[in-house]
């Protein structure tokens, strides 16, 4: 058999058909969860902390901060015990004769009252007991709060390192977005979120974001009753911590709130059916919570008290200058914010416009003030040296009773004084500074452009922008006035929050509840005035008034630039982004003259960047650029323009960028310079993130975005000249429809009117601001008639101040935002060619009349 | 939440409740359970059958498909007879399944129930006047509970979230472990009636403390 050859073999047994054993059956290998994040329960929370740890620079930090605040609490309140109660004072003034044995001196521990004196003293005072308590009992709430965070936050640190797979030494230096990108990466493996595959940026931002975006909003559609017009101090805003903190109560987690949890809306609110029955509820829950504040009132009194001691205290000893400081008013953060604004991204953003706000506001310092400051200072001041002088000749002087204290004093007169008194060499330039603020800022009325050099922009401004002696004392004063908001005027408009809260939620999947506005969809929520004419069909209800749509889809689009917008989003952005492209570029290369003939506003970049009043020096810079081959005249031009430039945060780019111009040759032409640099580092962000790391994409992302908000800003305001009256009518409207009544949507057209005291030259009729306010409740025919008048009035005078701000503005030259966001030497090779072309000014002249 | 959620809803007759709810119940749970996990020595296993059983309804022209396991029937049986018990007729409830994930957490917590999936049946009872209604009644009622299974079908084929298979160690996590024969996923099952819709006085109190505990 072994040598017979056949064609047949045995086949390689492929397959087995023995009955199924034990150890044949289909085996699975579990995947078991490698890691314990895949779907996380209550993902807003987990987000929130995720962002809060990065935030406070990782895990250590946190823990130490924390600890360190509660023994500071400690601390503070044993050592203000004991002074008050353990010191014998008259000890240490000398009032009374210590006798010692040994020597005459009084040491320290004399002055100290024994223990039991001590604790007699504290026992019998029934107003240090009460302090105690509640600073007790504050303490233990602080520990209890701090051992729960320090749990919580250490399973967040562990998803940093094994998850995210960042150390926490290196989180401090890690960029929001980067720790961004990270989690939507691992949602692809771990799903964090069950409902979709893939997270994005959005979602992530609603769910941190998602009750401050229905803050915005309802300050956005005035809804909160925040402004009040008062009878002695006029309009003003109160807006405190503990009033939001009663807000927030009332809205979103307080007990029977309209929330039922973190991510959804209670059921009954999203329908419409019993929006009375509703409205009736919440408003007696309103009067409740309004109740238990006024009954709580004394504890939240002493409450603050003691917080503001602690808090303010150290801040004061050090530097005493900080209550004349200013600082943004919560009302401000609150309408200034974007919606899916981040906190870091706002305070950045605020950050870099202090500057140039204070200088705003110290423009306005009275001079009957700086009069008396500067001789009450004069007076001092000798007093002082005298004192001084005697002392250094003979240091037995300070012996003498009070000289030393009246040194102090005085000391103190002349501090307080020389803030009175202005910068000799501060130029008075409050339209360009207020430019600078809003390239920050990226919100203002509109009717702030054109009137910043009046009081009342400036009284406006300043409720945003606020003394932070106002902010401690509107604090202290909070826990009387909130009780009073909360039962009088909150809860009035109970029926409108109830409407507001159904109108303007939509379910999200995977993210749940969130605010309409927060989608920042330009059809559902654009306002036809600020670009998105023709893209929105929002009624005006549904507007977001000051352009927030817009200005916070840009703001989200640019700071996320791996967003993924829905289509006709991207279209929006697409466009403006290519608008402001081409003005750019158009800005430092405009040859044709027609071209300013156009109806669209060709050159606004270039307005923007040069700024209207700047053109003063534009026109110089290009004369002598034309007359002297742009070399000779030029250096002056650019040192000008660098010292007068009011973003000092950007004074070095300034520098590198002008210097890099005299290097080249260019200088003259450090306008369009610096136009061309900003479409560089727009078309940057978008095109060189690959190369850059996200840090510098970030600060790039700020300026584009500064850019961007001019330029909506600018539009807006070409277009809302174009139909004033449609424009004015149509926020009167939406005022109506929403039925909100002290705004400063409402207060505008009034206020508008005391800004033009100029304008009763004029022929038209003028309404007081009474009537026009009493228009606004009355019948639709008066109030339109009256808005009529006044945009009449408005249009005369809106040339008149226009005519009158760029007659001063010749003398002050300078230049405005842009003018140091120039970047490095790149910037100026790229646009040499534009340069060359451009050489006819003769549109320049035209650019007066048509920006300003 | 992070956590899907279907809503059926129903409108039976009061004597047709429990059959109703039964039937989709069960039939999401035939849908959510595996056989029992044999776990084997290189962190493999092999999973054992399962059995199914045509059920049918009494006063429902319905017949269903059940998990033949009458220690699962027992539990559901159970949290069912309670509902009827509590639901008034010609009132309104809800009863709902809730899937769930256990985490175990280190000492001071207790261990969190995460739920990845509820399924709410809302139930309204109706009151009939005559036998010729109750007779439509019970076609239109096998009609409808024909469509919810379909429906139920559908979300369950759709491709989405389930939790990992889990190794060993953690099938308790996971899976409902105590029953011989079959091994669903860990669910609760919990009624409201329509009265008490409103958020409970302890859940606001639980989120009132968290809420202030919380940064």
């Amino acid at each position: 058999m072994a040598h017979f050859e056949t064609e047949y073999q045995r086949l390689e047994a492929s397959y087995s058909d023995s009955p199924p054993g034990e150890e044949d059956l289909l085996m699975h290998v579990p995947e078991g969860s490698k890691s314990q994040w895949h779907h996380i329960e209550n993902l807003d929370l987990f987000f929130q902390r995720v962002y809060n740890l990065h935030q406070k620079n990782g895990f250590t930090c946190m823990l130490l901060g924390e600890i360190f605040e509660l023994v500071q609490l400690l601390f503070v309140v044993g050592f203000t015990v004991f002074l008050a109660n353990c010191v014998d004072y008259d000890v240490l003034f000398a009032n009374k004769f210590v006798n010692h044995t040994d020597s005459s001196k009084v040491t320290l521990p004399d002055a100290i009252l024994p223990t039991d004196v001590c604790s007699a003293h504290i026992r019998d005072n029934a107003f240090v007991i009460f302090v105690l308590i509640i600073s007790g009992v504050f303490w233990l709430h602080r520990l209890v709060k701090f051992l729960y965070n320090v749990c919580c936050y250490w399973e967040i640190r562990s998803f940093y390192i094994n998850a995210l797979k960042m150390s926490m030494s290196e989180l401090p230096y890690a960029t929001w977005q980067e720790v961004q990108a990270r989690i939507i990466e691992i949602q692809k493996e771990l799903q964090i979120c069950i409902h979709k595959k893939e997270l994005t940026e959005l979602d992530i931002y609603h769910r941190i974001l998602r009750f401050k975006n229905y803050m915005v909003a309802m300050v956005n559609k005035s809804l909160l009753p925040v402004r009040f017009r008062l009878p002695v101090l006029g309009d003003s805003v109160f807006y405190t911590r503990g009033l939001k903190y009663n807000f927030e109560l009332i809205f979103f987690w307080g007990p029977g709130s309209l929330f039922e949890n973190e991510w959804s809306l209670k059921q009954e609110y999203k329908r419409g059916g019993n929006r009375l029955e509703l409205a009736d509820r919440l408003a007696s829950r309103i009067l409740w919570i309004g109740i238990a504040n006024l009954l709580l009132c004394p504890v939240i009194l002493v409450w603050q008290i003691l917080y503001a001691f602690f808090s303010y205290t150290e801040i004061i000893k050090r530097e005493p200058g900080s209550l004349g400081a200013r600082c943004w008013s919560l009302y401000g953060r609150c309408y200034l914010r974007h919606f899916n604004e981040l906190d870091h991204e706002l305070m950045s953003r605020l950050s870099k416009g202090y500057k140039a706000a204070s200088k705003y506001m110290n423009c306005f310092l009275s001079p009957l003030l700086t009069v008396v400051a500067k001789n009450v200072a004069f007076f001092a001041g000798s007093l002082l040296a005298v004192l001084i002088a005697l002392t250094i000749y003979d240091e037995d002087v300070l012996a003498v009773e009070h000289v030393l204290s009246s040194i102090t004093l005085l000391g103190v007169c002349i501090t307080v004084c020389r803030s009175f008194i202005p910068d000799k060499h501060m130029v008075f330039c409050p339209e360009q500074l207020l430019r600078v603020i809003l390239a920050h800022i990226h919100y203002m009325p509109d009717h702030w452009q054109g009137n910043a050099h009046r009081y009342e922009t400036r009284d406006q401004f300043s409720q945003l922008f606020q003394y932070k002696a106002v902010f401690i004392l509107e604090e202290l004063l909070s826990p009387v006035v909130t009780p009073i908001i909360l039962i009088f005027c909150l809860r009035r408009k109970s029926l409108e929050i109830i409407d507001f809260f159904r109108n303007f939620t939509v379910e999200v999947i995977g993210v749940g509840d969130t605010c309409s506005f927060a989608q920042m969809d330009i059809r559902q929520h654009g306002h036809p005035a600020w670009m998105s004419e023709g893209k929105t069909e929002a009624s005006i209800y549904q507007q977001a008034e000051d352009g927030k749509t817009e200005l916070s889809l840009m703001h989200f689009a640019i700071t996320n630039p791996h967003w993924q917008p829905p289509r006709e989003t991207t279209h929006f952005i697409s466009q403006l982004k290519e608008r402001v492209h081409r003005e750019a570029a158009g800005a430092s290369s405009e040859t044709h003259p027609f071209s300013l003939s156009e109806s669209e506003p060709k050159s606004l970049v270039a307005n923007i960047l040069a700024g209207p009043s700047t053109l003063g020096s534009v026109h110089f810079a290009c004369d002598t650029s034309l007359t002297n081959n742009a070399v000779t005249g030029m250096p002056s031009g650019a040192t000008a323009l660098r010292s007068l430039s009011p973003i000092s945060s950007s004074l070095h780019l300034r520098g590198s960028l002008s210097a890099a111009h005299r290097a080249s040759g260019f200088t003259g032409r450090a306008m369009t310079g610096s136009g061309t640099d900003a479409r560089t580092v727009s078309s940057g962000s978008s095109a060189w993130e690959g190369q850059l790391t996200s840090l510098v994409l970030s600060e790039y992302a700020s300026t584009e975005m500064s850019i961007h908000a001019l330029y909506i800003h600018e539009l807006h305001k070409q277009q809302s000249r174009g139909d004033l009256s449609r424009h004015t009518w149509h926020r009167q409207e939406s005022d109506e429809s929403s039925d909100s009544i002290p705004d400063e949507v409402r207060s505008e057209p009034s206020t508008r009117s005391r800004n033009f005291p100029r304008s009763q030259t004029f022929p038209a009729t003028l309404p007081s601001p009474g009537a026009s306010s009493t228009s606004a409740t009355s019948g639709a025919i008066v109030g339109q008639d009256g808005e009529k008048a006044q945009s009449s009035q408005r249009r005369h005078s809106g040339p008149a101040a226009d005519h009158f701000g760029t007659a001063g503005k010749v003398v002050r030259t300078a230049r405005v935002p842009m003018g140091g966001w120039a970047e490095d030497g790149k910037a100026s090779s790229r646009h040499h060619e534009p340069v060359q072309e451009e050489t006819s000014e003769d549109e320049l002249p035209p650019h007066i009349h048509k920006v300003t | 939440m992070n956590c899907r959620s279907e809503v059926l809803e129903v409108t039976v007759e009061a004597r047709q409740v429990e059959e109703a709810t039964l039937a989709l119940l069960h039939t999401i749970l035939l849908h959510r359970s595996t056989g029992k996990f044999h776990y084997k020595k290189e962190g493999t296993y092999s999973i054992g059958t399962v059995g199914t059983q045509d059920i049918d309804c009494d006063f429902i022209d319905f017949t269903f498909v059940r998990v033949s396991s009458e220690e699962l029937d027992r539990v559901i049986r159970k949290a069912v007879s309670e509902f009827k018990d509590a639901l008034s007729s010609d009132g309104m409830g809800q009863i709902s399944l809730e899937f769930y994930q256990k985490k175990k957490s280190r000492w001071p917590f207790s261990d969190e129930c995460i739920p990845w999936e509820v399924w709410s049946i809302k139930v309204s009872v109706v009151n009939l006047a005559n036998e010729q209604e109750r007779q439509i009644c019970r076609e239109k009622v096998g009609e409808k509970l024909g469509e919810k299974v379909i429906n139920v079908v559908e979300v369950i084929n759709r491709h989405e979230y389930l939790p990992k298979m889990p190794t060993q160690s953690e099938v308790d996590n996971v899976f409902d472990t105590s029953l011989k024969d079959v091994q669903p996923y860990l669910h609760k099952i919990t009624y409201q009636i329509t009265d008490s819709l409103g958020t409970s006085v302890s859940t606001t109190m639980r989120r009132l403390i968290k809420d202030t505990l919380a940064l």
